[in-house]
Formats: structure tokens, sequence, C-alpha cells
């Protein structure tokens, strides 16, 4: 269906078209916009991490300068207000079905605006004040009295597990909102007794947050002689936004505009509704005024949605020749005290087994519900957690069996002619070569050189280390996509539902339009972010976006140049079988006539067309994939350490990344970039620390929450191979995430190789200085015991 | 943030009478602190006084052997400074190592010195250095200056104006730093002057910067790395939080003083 020859702007590193706007500060993010007679609003949020809300007094605040209203979870209930409808258990064809301990139902605990029973986080808002600024609200919110009656609470992952741990919920018996199973159980104890060697780990893949630069606001207000409201709210979708806001406030879909153009950063973060979203919306009826709420970066921290935060037990059973003959393993997933998503969880389970072909495999799936700020998909949600523990896996055995750790792994690849490859769990990965990206890597990583470096490092007195991952992973993503594709005089627009927060859609989403339609790239404009003009949409995440819009695009170009053609036959009075399209022109095979795309736009709205021809030359399309693909690759990296502080350097970051194909290889290498910084974050600074004697949370700002910077990192070396994927007409699987995947285990493969002198060592993520300069003063001590022993 | 006065005076003398006609007047000299304390609402003086804008605290200055910097000057001209960079480098190197690019040139070393910051840099130097900080009412000695943590013997009102220097034979600092806040975990700064040698060691200690004693008797005997091998510092007086346990303080300590001796005239930023 393709014409890869006729390909001028797909493949090509062109510049993006949103920069100049965004880094000349034409930008427009949320806070950009303030609507006359708006007002502030600002939250009342719980310090404690799990009490009982006894009673709100507001008389106080209501008599302070300014103040227009204050609002709580009782006021929320009385107007009827619906909770916000996460539908957080992941629900295509082909994601990996969670339930209720005993096949039960997942049970959601209810996400009111505000709650009018408990806070269940610190952190969590329980009233709203609104004021005529932004200082006046938030000096009102700190005179709202509200009195609490301290409830036992739990914030850990594996004691919010425990029978006996505090409940959240009353409706459950414990805090296990999931429990499932998956594989063959039966055989897989079976090869676990024949074994003649079997490994374990268990690792807990902390709990992180996304951090964007843009701290979430909205803008909400309403229109009493239309009755619609209108939200400008950055997200990763305003369609989804719309949606769920409606059902909130009760009002049908028609009635909410939700807007959303350009994001600074999302991660994730974004892709649930914020409770100010629906508060805001909800106050500007109540007060005839727009309402305005932009978070603090102290309230980012504690109140955006996290990530992570995975406790995972993993076995592998081995033969003689290190053959993996069944993996078993149990993931347990925080999800915090209420349920945005169980994604994480979900797209971790299908992909436990990694990229090795083990034939039999069995999973238990939980998660609980604890006092902490929900967790919702993070980039590469789940993925970094699974790949983590069959990798850390994989070396440990190596390790201990004695087996060279990439011959291990070379015994155990999926190979190319097993593709499709149903995984022991029954995820079908579509494409790749394992090995091939292996091998890549290892020539781009200077894999030879490697000892030689080693030397070099130790004469300085520096440990080197040298990690090593492959990685698999999936990108599934809401299945329905679409499009409008409008041909006009001057140029083409494309209307689409996806979000992008520094993605580049506006870009390659143009490329592959323009090729499909064999118009210049200059001439294809994006329309994204308006829900009065984008109709429908998936929005951004689990990287989906470029293989469904460019899906869609296929779809939509078949019946735009169906359309172009019975327009160009009219035009030139020939049947419509005479007219011949090829890169971007419609002639008639014997004469020298032609139109252009352009040309046919001007006769598009002639009014003497027949009725047939009528109504512009545009089509709106919808798809629908379920189909997922399985971005994949390999990864290395060499870290230095310092033994007398504990201080580590990046030396060396190299990755081979299958993203089927590259539409821009410019974004994509960008993306894979952008990709490692965050899960090299996970692995060595970043952690949502919560203090276990208070349960407060101790990272409110980026005094104490190590982001990743550039100056700790080396000048990467990433490439990118295209194994066209076959689910999908341009054979795209996804960029976004590959460089995340195997980042925290690639960086912990690399400090276990610094250490081995020391022996084996047990360092949790992030891996700071203080816990590398612990490590290796234990390991010292246990050699000099072992010595004198 | 609550809304208050802002005020800029343009001399030392408007800055003391804008000051005692305010009352919860408080002074600001570069704000690195003092903006995200009264952002949190933890502060909450009803005037801010700006002192960066009083031309005759912005100076470099040598007369015979003392440097002399107004309290004014921001950590980025005393990077870049030639006069700094030839008589004291490693004091240039440590302003240059402060932060990053916004911060060295809006932060302040009078106003570093007033915070007296337990992680920051400037009393390390000024204390390391055996420096005179001066006011509008009088000089003050590093070793009386510095009195505790977020402590000086500053009085109320009272105005850094610039700090005196004595140039030293040589002087080293190696500090290493968090990897969120760029603060020092551990840092050292040594000279060998007029007065013998001084040790003077931030962001480790319990209560804010100090002089290691023990380090400074045995480089007066020996002034090279060596001398050092066989100390210690005593964890217990070390602070301990997230990213540092007392001994893992007191470990580096030891590791900064000893890389600080191998880099002599220079400062050394590890991480």
């Amino acid at each position: 269906m393709l014409n890869e020859r006729a390909f001028k702007a797909v493949g090509k590193p062109l510049p993006r078209k949103e920069d100049l706007r965004l880094v000349t500060g034409k930008g427009r993010f949320t806070d950009d916009f303030n609507m006359p007679g708006q007002v502030w609003a600002s939250m009342v949020r719980s310090p404690y991490p799990h009490a009982r809300i006894v009673a709100i007094d507001v008389a106080d605040a209501l008599g302070m300068p300014g103040v227009l209203g204050v609002y709580t979870g009782v006021d929320c209930a009385r107007d009827g207000l619906q909770p916000i409808p996460h539908n957080p258990v992941p629900s295509t064809n082909f994601d990996m079905k969670l339930t209720g301990p005993g096949g039960t139902k997942v049970f959601i605990g209810s996400h009111m605006l505000l709650p009018a029973d408990k806070a269940r986080h610190v952190g969590e808002a329980v009233a709203m004040v609104v004021a005529d600024t932004r200082d006046q609200a938030q000096a009102a919110a700190e005179a709202v009295a509200v009195e609490y009656e301290e409830l036992p609470w739990v914030a850990d992952t594996l004691a919010a597990a425990e029978p006996d741990a505090p409940r959240l919920w009353d409706e459950l018996p414990d805090n296990v909102l999931v429990d499932s199973s998956f594989g063959d159980a039966v055989a897989t104890d079976a090869a676990f007794a024949r074994a003649p060697h079997v490994v374990t780990m268990t690792a807990h893949i902390g709990r992180v947050t996304g951090a964007p630069l843009e701290p979430r606001a909205a803008l909400g207000s309403y229109d009493a002689e239309t009755g619609r409201y209108t939200l400008y709210a950055g997200s990763g979708g305003a369609v989804r936004q719309k949606r769920e806001m409606a059902e909130v406030l009760n009002e049908p879909p028609e009635n909410l505009r939700v807007i959303s153009f350009d994001v600074g950063g999302n991660f994730g973060t974004r892709n649930r509704a914020y409770v100010e979203f629906g508060l805001v919306l909800w106050a500007s009826k109540k007060l005839g005024r727009p309402v305005k709420f932009r978070a603090e970066r102290s309230e980012s921290f504690l109140t955006d949605y996290q990530g992570r935060d995975l406790v995972t037990e993993v076995s592998l059973a081995i033969d003689r020749d290190g053959k993996f003959l069944a993996m078993r393993a149990s993931n347990l997933s925080n999800v915090g005290s209420r349920c945005a998503s169980l994604s994480p969880l979900s797209k971790g389970a299908g992909l436990i087994t990694g990229s090795y072909d083990i034939p039999v495999a069995t999973l238990r799936a939980r998660a609980v519900y604890s006092c902490t700020m929900p967790t919702q998909a993070y980039r590469s949600s789940g993925r970094p957690e699974v790949t983590f523990a069959i990798e850390r896996l994989v070396d440990k055995a190596a390790r201990e069996l004695g087996f060279d750790r990439l011959e291990l792994r070379r015994r155990n690849m999926v190979r190319p002619e097993q593709m499709p490859y149903v995984n022991a769990v029954g995820s079908t990965y579509d494409s790749g070569e394992y090995e091939a990206n292996m091998d890549k890597l290892l020539a781009l990583a200077d894999w030879q050189g490697i000892e030689a470096r080693r030397a070099d490092a130790k004469a300085r007195g520096k440990l080197l280390g040298v990690g090593f991952a492959n990685y698999v992973e999936s990108s599934i993503g809401t299945p329905k996509e679409r499009a409008d594709v409008i041909v006009r005089p001057d140029g083409v627009e494309v209307v689409i539902g996806t979000q992008p927060a520094g993605q580049g859609h506006e870009t390659s989403f143009a490329q592959v339009t323009a090729d499909l339609l064999g118009v210049p790239f200059d001439n294809v404009t994006i329309t994204l972010g308006d829900t009065d003009v984008v109709s429908a949409g998936g929005g951004t995440h689990s990287g989906r976006s470029m293989r469904h819009a460019s899906t869609v695009l296929a779809l939509a170009s078949v019946e735009i140049i169906e359309k172009g053609c019975a327009l160009a036959a009219h035009c030139l009075g020939v049947e419509r079988d005479a007219i011949q399209f090829d890169e971007g022109v419609f002639r008639v095979a014997d004469r020298n006539t032609s139109l252009s795309w352009f040309d046919l736009a001007g006769r598009a709205d002639d009014k003497s067309l027949p009725e047939s021809l009528r109504g512009g030359l545009k089509v709106r399309c919808d798809s629908e994939m379920h189909t997922p693909v399985f971005p994949n690759g390999a990864c290395c990296c060499e870290i230095e350490v310092d033994p007398e502080t504990g201080g580590l350097e990046i030396t060396r970051y190299s990755t081979v990344d299958d993203v089927g194909r590259c539409i821009n290889p410019l974004i994509v290498h960008g993306q894979t970039h952008g990709g490692i910084a965050q899960g090299v974050g996970q692995a060595l600074w970043e952690q949502c620390y919560i203090d276990p004697g208070s349960g407060q949370p101790t990272n409110g700002s980026f005094m104490d929450y190590g982001m990743p910077r550039f100056d700790n990192m080396p000048s990467f070396k990433t490439q990118i191979v295209e194994v066209l994927s076959p689910t999908n007409p341009f054979g795209v699987k996804a960029g976004g995430e590959g460089g995340t995947t195997p980042a925290p285990a690639v960086i912990m493969s690399a400090m276990e190789d610094a250490l081995s002198e020391f022996g084996p060592m047990d360092i949790e993520m992030p891996a700071t200085g203080l816990k590398i300069w612990s490590a290796i003063q234990q390991g010292r001590a246990r050699l000099a015991a072992s010595k004198t022993a | 943030m609550h809304s208050l006065r802002y005020l800029r005076p343009a001399n030392v003398e408007e800055a003391v009478r804008i000051f005692n006609e305010n009352e919860d007047a408080s002074f600001l000299s570069g704000g690195h602190t003092l903006l995200p304390t009264l952002k949190l609402g933890l502060a909450r003086p009803a005037a801010l006084v700006d002192l960066t804008g009083i031309k005759s605290l912005r100076h470099i200055t040598v007369g015979g052997d003392v440097l002399s910097i107004g309290a004014a000057t921001c950590h980025a001209d005393v990077a870049s400074s030639d006069i700094v960079r030839r008589h004291i480098p490693a004091l240039a190197g440590l302003a240059g190592s402060i932060g990053d690019r916004h911060v060295r040139n809006r932060g302040t070393i009078g106003g570093s010195v007033a915070n007296n910051d337990p992680a920051a840099d400037y009393p390390a130097a000024v204390l390391g250095l055996g420096a005179t900080v001066v006011t509008d009412r009088r000089g003050l000695v590093a070793d009386d200056f510095f009195t505790g943590l977020y402590e000086t013997a500053l009085e109320s009102g009272e105005i850094v104006t610039r700090i005196d220097f004595p140039i030293p034979q040589i002087a080293s600092y190696a500090k290493f730093r968090s990897a969120a806040s760029r603060y020092s975990v551990a840092a050292v700064f040594i000279s060998h002057g007029q007065s013998g040698v001084r040790v003077a060691v931030t962001g480790a200690g319990t209560n804010g910067v100090f002089r290691a004693k023990d380090l400074e008797q045995a480089l007066s005997d020996d002034f090279r790395p060596e001398a050092l091998a066989d100390l210690h510092i005593d964890p217990a007086s070390m602070s301990s939080d997230n990213v540092g346990t007392p001994e893992y303080r007191a470990s580096l300590v030891m590791v900064m003083a000893r890389r600080a001796m191998a880099h002599p005239g220079t400062t050394q930023s590890y991480k």
C-alpha cells in the first residue's frame, strides 16, 4: 500500500515545526491563558497520611479579604458531583486481564474531587478556597480550620499488603485490590522441581515523580447563556479529560470544551484527570466567574500523580547448559490512596520473560492501596520494572553459575524465525532481531576495549563498571484514533486527538501526511488540543501516538485520494477510472493536463459540482487497532565509581533501539536521550521518599529530589534499528520510551560490575553516594573478616 | 507569597535608615535562601531591603596583604575576577563552584556569609582563610563571626559591607556535592599563610562550619597530604540526613582534606 520510493519527508531528520514557536515564547501553556473577571483557587491539603475529617470550620476563611467561597467534600456531595471515572483497569483485547482476589471485580475506591469522609494521603485536597487573587486564596486556605482524627496509616508497599495493615477502604477486607495469576503454574512448578539451578531475586523499583517543567494548572469558566463549560488544562489528551469531567459534573459531553495546546512535560503525570480540573469548573458555575488554579512546585511534588513503586520477586529455573527452563514472578504494585491506573502492573505482567525464550512461566500480579499519592503510568509504564527484574536476574544467574553474562543471554534469546513469538504469559511479540541488536550494540559500545578502559580507570583510582541489558517492551494504548484531513487551496490540515508534550507531533505527523498525499512537508499543518475542533482521539501515552496517527492517516489518505480522483475526473471531464494519482498529481494517462491537490481544493467549494462531490475536499476517518507492537533493543553503559567517596560518573552510554519505522530520526534520537536521562534518574538520584516514622513525604523540592542533569550525563551513542512491524501500514513500533526501559537495569548492572571485587552487593535504587560508599565499607569488612577467618 | 514592601536603597546609610523605619524588615542580598523561605510562608517580613543596588558594596580590591570583596559582589564576579584568581585562586574556584550559573549571577558573598547555611561554601573560605567580616559598625574576625547553624555574631540591622581576606601563601578547597541540591555534603578549605595553617569544614558539622584543629596541627608540623594519612574525624560531630550519615561525612571530610592538599591552589568539586 505504501510507496517507499515516494518518501520525501518520512525518515528524514527534519527540524521541528513547533520549535520556533516554543523557543520564542509563543507557546500557549495553560497558565498563559487568563479571562476577564478571573479569580483564583487554592487548596487546603491534609497534613496527615490518613485521617478522618471530623469537621471543617470555614467561617474565619470566609471573612478574609477577597474570599468568594470555601468548598468542602460535603458541598461536592450535596451538588451531586460524581467521582472521577479513571477507568483504571486496562481493557484492550491484548491487555493482561486483572481481577480482584478470587477473580472478583477490581474494587475502585471512589475518587471524589474533595473527600467528605477522610484524607488518605499527605497533601490530599480536603477543601478549596476561591478568592479574588491567588495570594488571598492561599492566605485564606491557611485559615480553614479542619478538625482531623488521625488514623493508623501505611505507606510502604509490602507493609500495605499485610492482612493486618491499616485499611484505607472499608469496602475491602484489606488493601489488596488486585490479585491475578497468569501463565501455567503447574508446568512451571514441574520445571522448577527438576531444574538443576534456581536463581531468585527480590527488588523494589521505587517511587518517582515526573516533575514536568510546567506545573499543572487549570482555568475553568462557565457560560450561563450557553450552559457550556470551558476548561484550559494541559494534559495527555483533551478528549479524555472532556469525557471524564462531563461525567464528574453530570453534564452531557457537548456541554464541555477542553483546551490543551502546548504542554510543558507529561511523562504520564498528566494522563489522568486531577481533582483541580473539576473543582475550577464547578466553582466557576457557582460563582459566575472564571476560576484559575496553578500548583506550586511543592504542590506538584506532593500531588502530581507519581510513578513506579513495584516490588518484584522473580525466580529462574536453568538447566546445566544455561538454558532457561521456567520463570516465576510475583509483582506487587502500590497504587496509592486511589486507583488512577493499573497500566503499570498490567503492562509489566505481559513482559516478565523479557527478550528470552522461556518455555513456561507463572506470574502473580497484585496491587495494593496505601496512604500515598496515587501512582499512574509513568514513562514506559511497567516495563522498566520487569526489565529490571529479568535482566538483573540473568546477571545474577551468570555470576552465581559461572556463565558469561552475554553468552547466557545469547543462549536464550527469542530468535527472528520465532516471530511472531508468543511468550509464556501470552504476549505476542510482533517482530524483531534481538540478538542482532546485541551485536550492533557491542560494536557501538566498543565492548572489546573495556578491559583497557578498566585498567586506565584503575590507574586513576576509579572502579570501572560495565552494565548491559536487553529489553523488549510493548506499546498498546487506547485503540481508537480519529483524523480529519482537510485539503485547502493553501495547504493541508490534519486534525487529530493525540496530545504532545514535547514529542514533536506537529512535525512527524506532517511528514507522514506529506508523503501519503504527495504534498510538500511545509504545506501540512497539524491541529491538536481543542475539543471543539478535535472530536475524538485517544491521547498520548504508551508510545501509541506515532503508530495510531500514521495508521489513521494512511486510511484517511486512501479515502481522500479517492475523493480527489472523483473530483479530478469531473473537472477534467473524464471517467473516474481514467484518473491516475501519483506523487500528489492527478492526471489523465494520455493527456498533458494535470491537477494538483491545491488546484482541486480551489474547485471543491464550487456550487455547480454534483451533489456527490460537494462539501469540500476533506475526510474524517476512524481507526481501531488493538494489536500491540513490541519495541526492543539493547543497552550498555560504563560508570566510574570513586571508591573513597561513593561518587560516580557515567562515562559511556550506548543504545540500539528497534523502533520499527522511524519517521523522524532527529526526534527519535531526542526521545531516546530524554528517555535515558529519565531512567538513569530513577537508578541514581530520584525518589519520592516517605519518612517511615511520620508518613510525611520528604522530597518536596529540587533541593532534595535529585533530577538528572546534563552535566551528569555523557554524550550518548544511540543507534536506531528499523525492523518494520507487520501490524500497521508504516511498520511503526514506538520510540518514546525505549531509552527509559532498560536504563535502571543497565545502571545497576554497571554498579554491580564496578563493585564486583567486594562481592555481591545489595544496593537499592536510587544508588546514592552514601549507599555506594556504605556497600564498599561492608564489602571491605567482609573481605577482611574472611581473610582473618 | 504574602505581599510586602520591596525597597532598594542606594547607599548603606539609606539602607540602615529604611531598615529602622520599617518594622519587621529583612535585608535581601541575592535571596536564594530568603525567597524560597518567603514562598513557603516560613518567614513573613513586612519589608525587604535589597542591598544589591548599593554600588559601594560591589568591589574587589587588593591592598597590601589583604584581598577585599564587597558584600554585594555576586559569585560570578568573584569567580571571574583576575584579582581573585591571581591572589587566591582557590577562592575564585570556590565561587565558581557554587550552585549553577543562575545562582552565581544572583547570590552574593555577603548574603552567603550572613546567612551561614551549614552547607554553604563561602563560610569555609572565610573561616579557612581567617578573614575579617567588616560591617557598618565594626570588624569581626571569622572565628568570632560564625556562631551556629544559620547564626552569626551580626546584630539586628547590622550590614556586612565587605570581607577582608588575608592573602595566604597557598590555599585549596575540595567539596563533595549533593546530587540534588548541589550543596556540599562535606567540603574542606585549607590555607597556609601569615597566621599558620587553617582548615575549615563546611557541609558536615552538626553546628555548621568549623575548624578541624587536629588537621591544622598535623599540617602545621608537615604541610603535605601524607600528614593526614592516619587522622580521623569523630562522627559524633557530624550531621545526618538522607544524603549522608555521620560516618559517611566523617570519611568524606578526610578524603576532601587529602584531595585539597593534593591539589594546592585550586578548588576541586566532586560528585
